[in-house]
């Protein structure tokens, strides 16, 4: 077994190590230098399109037909896109291995889930006019280059929205990059062109000048963590610069003359420069190291580390990671080194094995964790297990020790150890494993179809399988020639059961695939009714979809339904079918009511419902532009009425509503005031107040208005207009229907004291103490007390002189006296 | 996602707090906010005007207004999605914008608390969906006080009864079932009514499909999955179907805080008066606000508060205000002069002789206190001055007169001459339609000739425009003839075959649970019918069915009282309706009565024993109001919790607050036949 830092390297005080992942990747006979390479993140897979601007041999025909091919890493062709749509300018993957394809027109594609389907989007803002230049990704996003230098912004995916972020200045663009949201402080995409001698910083909002002077930069780019920018100069030099332009970290010089084609970062602290077939990798300081290859080659960034790919090998260039170098370090004498050691002299049943652990004793803890965590660095599955060993050996010696890091260490590299398998060809690091999630892992395992492999990672990660299935199913609907009946039975023979399947997903998959009757059988596996609905209504089972949306409850699905449905079928049959469904009737007639009358009138009218439309008459009327129109649609929803008896009441008081109209227009015309509008009581009360006793007497009889009603409305208007005379008229001699204490009330609430007082005496139905505080509520303290001694009430008259001062008071004790020789 | 904690009303306030400026901070740079009016209230309970203008909002529009303009180049929409016309306005006013304006706008909607697809399909048949961003803000519960949550769905009473559109439910629903994701399962479902059976199934139906949709999001793929065991700390839900208590809602309401919504208004925990009454506010914070907890100032004041009004804000921060806001209004002026007069005592102990120097650095201490407790006095005084003028009037004792009269069971035709004479002074036609109302909903209806003698002088006092009032409160309910009674069928389409009653007999109901206490003790209150001086309300009593079986039997036939006793109260656990079966019988609608078992027993149990027995548990019961619910119920309610004790709590949860006006106000017709 070779030492395990036979590939290392020295750069500076670092060490770097390029462990070879897969070799005879490509065909031979595939010219990689034609073509334009981009990779996934996170050892994801690989797209090669052929350069069109670069002349190739001539190979007959086959050649002549242009595609994309999908690769994994180790070369494994996943899928062949065949392309006849304009001339492609970027290609490039978001984190969750989507594949996008922009075209000079600004048209882009974006294939998810490593299938030949797409979805396009074009990104406007000018694009088509001046051509897409060049576009940068991000693991969510990317930016694109405009021949006028316009940049746009498209942030996610789900619904792009390109942006057009602010205008650069003009001026030829050499290199340029950008930084992802999550790294800048406006959380918006800022973008840096290198225009001139100096670079452009663009985001949303505004295009900022960083003022440098030793442009003009052949490249510029940025650290996976956002922090750093590397710049190459025109004068072969590499500059590291703080991501805010404010402190230089390191400069290095190639000394080479032609430039370099690529400049990328390896990991966040070094940069390799990369020509055909050299490549130079710049460590902090400016420290360098070299590299040859033997046929030209492709940088392939990632987070920790970078992978070169050619013809032949993919290798991945990475720091040392710390763990790793302690242990393995030439003349390391760390405990996790000793720790090793021990195993080794363990395995030669050395005595020496417990020199070392007495040795190492007070930092065996240490030691362990380091060895587990360097097992998780390790390629190699020889020194993957030396080291899980050498930990396990350690930990038996100690007391008390938390195995959980070392179980699951020993689990993520079983994973890790399966998936980097060269027939598969994810070459995931640990620390690429950890920011990728597992789940996410299985989500790109079962894009490359590896449904075994991915169903035994999820049950012995305890993750779910029903994504598994689902994709099983969906891929089995699209590629099986099989009829559809056994398709069907098969796909519910295996997912039946099962935990959280959704059939939907399936029956979508089948009716994008034209097999309309299968999806609708599939359908009807699917538990969840809301989740049918959209389907449903795409293979045209409209009431079918109307009832499950029902069933869920959910509102807005059945109005999403309803709407479909009435642009769809005849009215009269969408009456119908809402007829039978009084929730679907109640929401048209909800919405109807703000949106749409007409559709309510026909709903009520092919209902029969007579009252409603009457209704919704009247409600017409109250809106509409001018009395004319108001009195016609009265008069309309009275007919709709009139021929059934138990309307009656309802239609005499539609008459009633347009007989009111017509007086109070006739008032309006004698009086010149303003009566329309009014009900029937205040348009008396209003006659009243304007001194027209006989016009207020005749709506009084022509509608009707009981007596007592009228009493008060008289009583109310004459008080507010403080006519004595007139109330005095009305209370001569007659009997009041409302008896006379509300005349007491009005008058003293208007504060007439005087002609209150008056109407006390006429409260014949009260007793005594309540016209006594009436009395007293005027102020008329001597009237109370010969209402009290009239009742020969003693204590009330006790009480009175309490209250009572001056001339009153005298009055009051006369009265007592009074009392008391009556007796 | 912690199971075992308990329910916490900050928690949901932060979060919705968290989401909204986290909507707001993705949008780069300055932007005009333009909101739904009814959500400005709402928003305004967790996030204050200033901190939305630190991430960036510059002028606050209400969409009903329609004038946003074109200052900013970002425009953010924050409304509802349900309703097509709120949609369509949004479109209007994007296509408005981009018309008038010279330059290029970013927009984003904000759907609270869903994007629809209906919303989809209209932006996109308007032309506007391709270049707004839209994100959803899940604003469900809004916390009024740390027992009370709300769903400030304004409209959801006019839309469950009168339009009989469930989408309130629906979102009920949501609503609840994220409760039971962060809490897990309510063990028990109980309910009364139509609507809070649809309720109950619908929560029940999004269960299990809960289990699929949680799994097949990969992004939370399993945790939630696990979580739906039953909860630990939540005991039942009960739903109220507003439909089975109508008459509470009619009445006047008699506690003080209820008083003050019946006279001025509670919105969103805060009422606004004329200055003329309390003082014009001070031009600084008042000193309640800055020594209390946090104040809330509203985060969205309208463009120019008119200046003649204050607003005051009515919360448990204002300590006085809870003491006073449950007691009955007949004794809010002896509390109130007891807290002067303790108030002055605290403070003239300042010149008591030879005081140490630390007595006086406490006292030091706690003057801001006082003084906040001072200025909150001065308000409520006035406060309730004004309100002692309005319960004095001529007109408040007549209403009164007939409510009381009809709730405790006299002979409807007795308060007709009172109602007729209300009529004929022209008294506003809400207080007369509850009457009407209220007499129709505990008598089965109105008489056929009494309707229609009442509509006639209704019509002719009010016009004639109140022909679709009539109609409208028929549909809801509230006002009905009584031949049509007996034919429920009408009110409730899908004619239920459980047989349940159709109709309340309030006669029975009214002895069978004592919803009339003669005997009612306003100051020292000893049972839930102090709030209406006398009338308890129907829904309360219903949660007693479930909670306070022993005292309800006790109450209601005093002789079988030892036999309930010896019931332990504790035996009831998790609630059900066991002994009532034959009142539920008797009122409207159907009984809800489900459990709720988690999948997996065994993992339950685990549950179960790692917290322990759960003795030492505070178990929570929610009582969940669907169509609203009044600040009396809530005092009652908070009067029951208190006689719980400490091992139980209770939660109110409603779809928004309601008072009388509001419920008759969803039918009233608001035009009326102006000449143009």
């Amino acid at each position: 077994m070779s030492k395990p830092t036979a590939d290392w390297e020295r750069v500076g005080d670092r060490f770097y190590r390029k462990t070879q992942l897969y070799t005879s990747v490509f065909n031979p006979e595939l010219e990689l230098e034609n073509y334009v390479v981009t990779g996934a993140p996170y050892s994801g897979a690989v797209a090669l399109y052929r350069d069109e601007g670069k002349i190739y041999t001539y190979r007959g025909n086959q050649a002549a037909k242009s595609t994309i091919d999908i690769h994994s890493c180790a070369g494994k062709l996943i899928r062949q896109i065949s392309w006849d749509k304009g001339r492609i300018k970027a290609l490039g993957w978001s984190e969750d291995e989507r594949l996008l394809v922009v075209t000079d027109d600004g048209t882009v594609r974006s294939y998810a889930d490593l299938q030949g389907d797409f979805t396009p989007f074009s990104l406007g803002h000018g694009a088509e006019e001046h051509g897409v230049q060049a576009c940068k990704f991000w693991t969510t996003g990317f930016v694109a280059l405009l021949g006028n230098n316009s940049v746009i912004a498209v942030t996610r995916y789900e619904e792009p929205r390109p942006q057009l972020l602010a205008s650069a200045p003009p001026g030829e663009v050499v290199s340029w990059t950008v930084i992802p949201p999550e790294y800048t402080s406006s959380r918006s995409v800022e973008v840096l062109l290198a225009i001139g001698k100096t670079v452009y910083v663009v985001d949303a909002a505004e295009c900022e000048d960083r003022s440098l002077e030793a442009g003009p930069f052949r490249h510029i780019n940025v650290s996976p963590n956002g922090k750093f920018i590397a710049l190459y100069t025109e004068d072969s030099k590499v500059w590291v610069i703080s991501s805010d332009f404010q402190d230089r970290f390191s400069e290095y010089e190639s000394k080479v003359k032609t430039p370099p084609k690529d400049l990328q970062w390896c990991g966040n602290n070094a940069v390799v420069l990369a020509w055909e077939d050299e490549l130079h990798l710049i460590g902090p300081n400016g420290a360098a190291s070299k590299f040859y290859y033997d046929s030209f080659m492709h940088l392939l960034p990632d987070i920790d580390g970078i992978r070169v790919l050619t013809g032949d090998v993919c290798d991945f260039l990475q720091k040392v990671p710390d763990p790793t170098e302690e242990v393995f370090r030439l003349g390391s004498t760390s405990p996790a080194s000793v720790l090793l050691d021990a195993l080794e002299q363990l395995e030669k049943k050395s005595p020496k094995a417990d020199d070392d652990i007495q040795l190492i004793k007070a930092n065996l803890d240490e030691a362990v964790d380091v060895c587990v965590r360097a097992a998780g660095q390790e390629y190699s599955i020889h020194w993957q297990k030396q080291l899980l060993k050498s930990a396990s050996f350690g930990k038996s010696v100690l007391d008390l020790y938390n195995s959980d890091d070392f179980v699951d260490m020993t689990e993520a590299l079983r994973v890790l150890n399966a998936v980097r398998f060269y027939e598969v060809g994810i070459p995931l690091s640990y620390d690429q494993y950890i920011r990728l999630t597992p789940e996410r892992l299985m989500q790109r395992l079962v894009n490359r179809q590896e449904y075994l492999l991915a169903l035994k990672v999820s049950e012995y990660l305890h993750l779910p399988v029903d994504r598994i299935y689902v994709h099983w199913a969906r891929q089995k609907v699209r590629s099986s020639s099989t009829d559809e009946e056994s398709i069907c039975e098969e796909i519910v023979r295996k997912l039946d059961g099962k935990r959280g399947i959704s059939f939907e997903e399936v029956a979508r998959a089948a009716y994008d695939e034209g097999r309309g009757k299968l999806a609708t059988e599939l359908l009807e596996h699917e538990p969840r009714a809301g989740k049918q609905v959209p389907l449903l209504l795409s293979v045209g089972e409209e009431s079918i979809a109307l009832d499950k949306a029902i069933e869920s409850g959910d509102t807005d699905l059945v109005f999403f339904v309803l709407l479909n449905l009435k642009k769809k079928i005849p009215l009269s049959s969408f009456f119908r079918t809402i007829n039978s469904r009084p929730v679907a009737t109640s929401i048209v007639e909800s919405s109807a009511i703000d949106q749409d009358r007409e559709l309510l009138k026909d709903l009520y009218y092919q209902d029969d419902r007579r009252i409603d439309g009457s209704n919704l008459l009247v409600s017409e009327a109250l809106s509409a532009p001018d009395m004319g129109a108001a009195t016609d649609k009265l008069k309309m929803a009275a007919k709709l009425l009139r021929d059934s008896k138990e309307f009656a009441p309802q239609v005499a008081a539609l008459e009633d509503a347009q007989k009111l109209t017509r007086f109070q227009e006739a008032f309006e015309k004698d009086l010149t005031e303003r009566y329309v509008g009014l009900s029937v009581n205040e348009t008396m009360s209003k006659l009243i107040k304007a001194g027209n006793m006989k016009r207020a007497l005749r709506v009084q009889t022509e509608f009707k208005v009981p007596e007592k009603t009228y009493w008060w409305v008289r009583l109310r208007a004459l008080v507010s207009r403080r006519d004595w005379r007139e109330l005095e008229e009305m209370s001569k001699g007659r009997k009041s229907p409302i008896g006379w204490e509300p005349f007491y009330n009005e008058i003293l609430g208007a504060g007439n004291t005087k002609i209150a007082s008056l109407y006390i005496p006429k409260c014949t139905t009260l007793t005594v103490g309540e016209r006594i505080e009436m009395w007293l509520k005027c102020g008329m303290l001597a009237r109370a007390g010969e209402e009290a001694l009239k009742a020969k009430d003693r204590n009330a008259l006790e009480e009175l002189r309490k209250q009572a001062s001056g001339p009153a008071l005298l009055d009051i004790e006369r009265m007592i006296t009074q009392l008391q020789k009556g007796r | 996602m912690a199971p075992t904690a308990t329910l916490d009303a900050s928690d949901i306030t932060e979060k919705a707090r968290r989401d909204l400026l986290q909507l707001l901070e993705g949008v780069r740079g300055k932007k005009n906010l333009v909101i739904e009016k009814s959500l400005a209230g709402p928003v305004g309970l967790f996030v204050k005007f200033s901190t939305l203008q630190e991430y960036g909002v510059d002028k606050v529009f209400f969409l009903e207004n329609n004038n946003v303009d074109s200052t900013q180049r970002n425009v953010i929409f924050l409304a509802r999605g349900e309703k097509a016309r709120q949609v369509q306005a949004i479109a209007e006013q994007i296509k408005r914008v981009r018309r008038e304006s010279k330059q290029d706008h970013e927009f984003s909607i904000f759907w609270v608390p869903r994007r629809t697809l209906v919303s989809d399909q209209i932006l996109e048949e308007t032309g506007v969906l391709g270049e707004v961003n839209v994100a959803e803000f899940q604003m469900y519960f809004v916390p009024l006080e740390k027992t009370v949550l709300s769903l400030e769905m304004d409209d959801a009473f006019s839309d469950i009864y009168l339009r009989r559109d469930p989408t309130a439910i629906f979102l009920a629903a949501r609503a609840l079932m994220l409760l039971q994701k962060s809490q897990g399962l309510f063990p028990r479902i109980l309910g009364k009514g139509e609507n809070a059976k649809s309720l109950a199934n619908m929560l029940l139906h999004m269960r299990a499909e809960e289990d699929i949709d949680a799994s097949s999001d990969p992004s939370n793929a399993h945790v939630h999955s696990f979580d739906l065991t039953p909860s630990a700390t939540i005991d039942n839900l009960i739903i109220i179907d507003r439909e089975v208590d109508f008459p509470t809602v009619l009445l006047t309401q008699l506690t003080y805080e209820g008083l003050i919504d019946e006279t001025f208004g509670i919105q969103n925990n805060q009422t606004e008066v004329d200055s003329s009454i309390t003082g014009a506010a001070p031009s600084q914070p008042p000193p309640q606000q800055t020594s209390g907890a946090n104040s809330q100032a509203p985060a969205v004041q309208p463009p120019a508060p008119s200046a003649l009004k204050r607003k005051i804000l009515l919360d448990s921060t204002d300590k006085l205000y809870t003491q006073l806001r449950d007691a009955n209004f007949a004794i809010v002026g002896t509390l109130l002069s007891r807290v002067a007069r303790r108030l002055q005592s605290d403070y003239d102990s300042r010149h008591k002789a030879n005081q140490s120097i630390n007595e006086l650095r406490e006292f030091v201490n706690k003057l801001p206190s006082y003084q906040a407790e001072q200025a909150s006095l001065k308000i409520h005084i006035s406060l309730a001055d004004e309100l002692k003028k309005v319960t004095n009037g001529d007109l408040f004792l007549r209403v009164l007169e007939v409510q009381q009269n009809l709730a405790a069971g006299a002979d409807p035709s007795t308060v007709h001459e009172i109602i007729e004479e209300l009529i004929a002074r022209d008294c506003s036609l809400t207080t007369v339609l509850r009457l009407l109302c209220l007499e129709s909903c505990v008598s089965g209806g109105l008489r056929q000739r009494d309707l229609e003698h009442f509509k006639r002088q209704v019509l002719q006092g009010y016009g004639y425009q109140h022909l679709l009032t009539f109609a409208a409160l028929e549909k809801i309910g509230l006002l009905i003839p009584r031949v049509s009674a007996g034919a429920g069928a009408y009110l409730n389409p899908l004619a239920n075959p459980s047989g349940a009653a159709t109709v309340t007999d309030y006669n029975l109901v009214r002895k069978s649970l004592k919803l009339f206490v003669d005997d009612v003790n306003e100051s020292e209150p000893n049972d839930i019918a102090y709030v209406f001086s006398g009338y308890a309300p129907l829904s309360v009593r219903l949660v007693q069915c479930i909670l306070q079986k022993p005292y309800l039997a006790q109450l209601t036939n005093p002789r079988t009282a030892p036999a309930a006793n010896s019931q332990p109260s504790t035996a009831t656990a998790s609630g059900n309706w066991k002994g009532f079966e034959d009142v539920l019988a008797r009122i409207k609608g159907p009984t809800v009565d489900e459990v709720q078992k988690g999948h997996n027993a065994a993992a339950s149990q685990a549950r179960k024993t790692l917290q322990g027995s759960g003795g030492g548990q505070v178990k929570t019961s929610i009582v969940f109001f669907l169509g609203g619910v009044t600040f009396a119920e809530i005092a009652a309610l908070r009067y029951i919790d208190g006689q719980l004790g400490e091992k139980r709590r209770l939660i109110v949860a409603t779809t928004s607050m309601i008072k009388g006006d509001t419920a008759v106000g969803a039918g009233m017709e608001g035009r009326s036949f102006k000449m143009r």
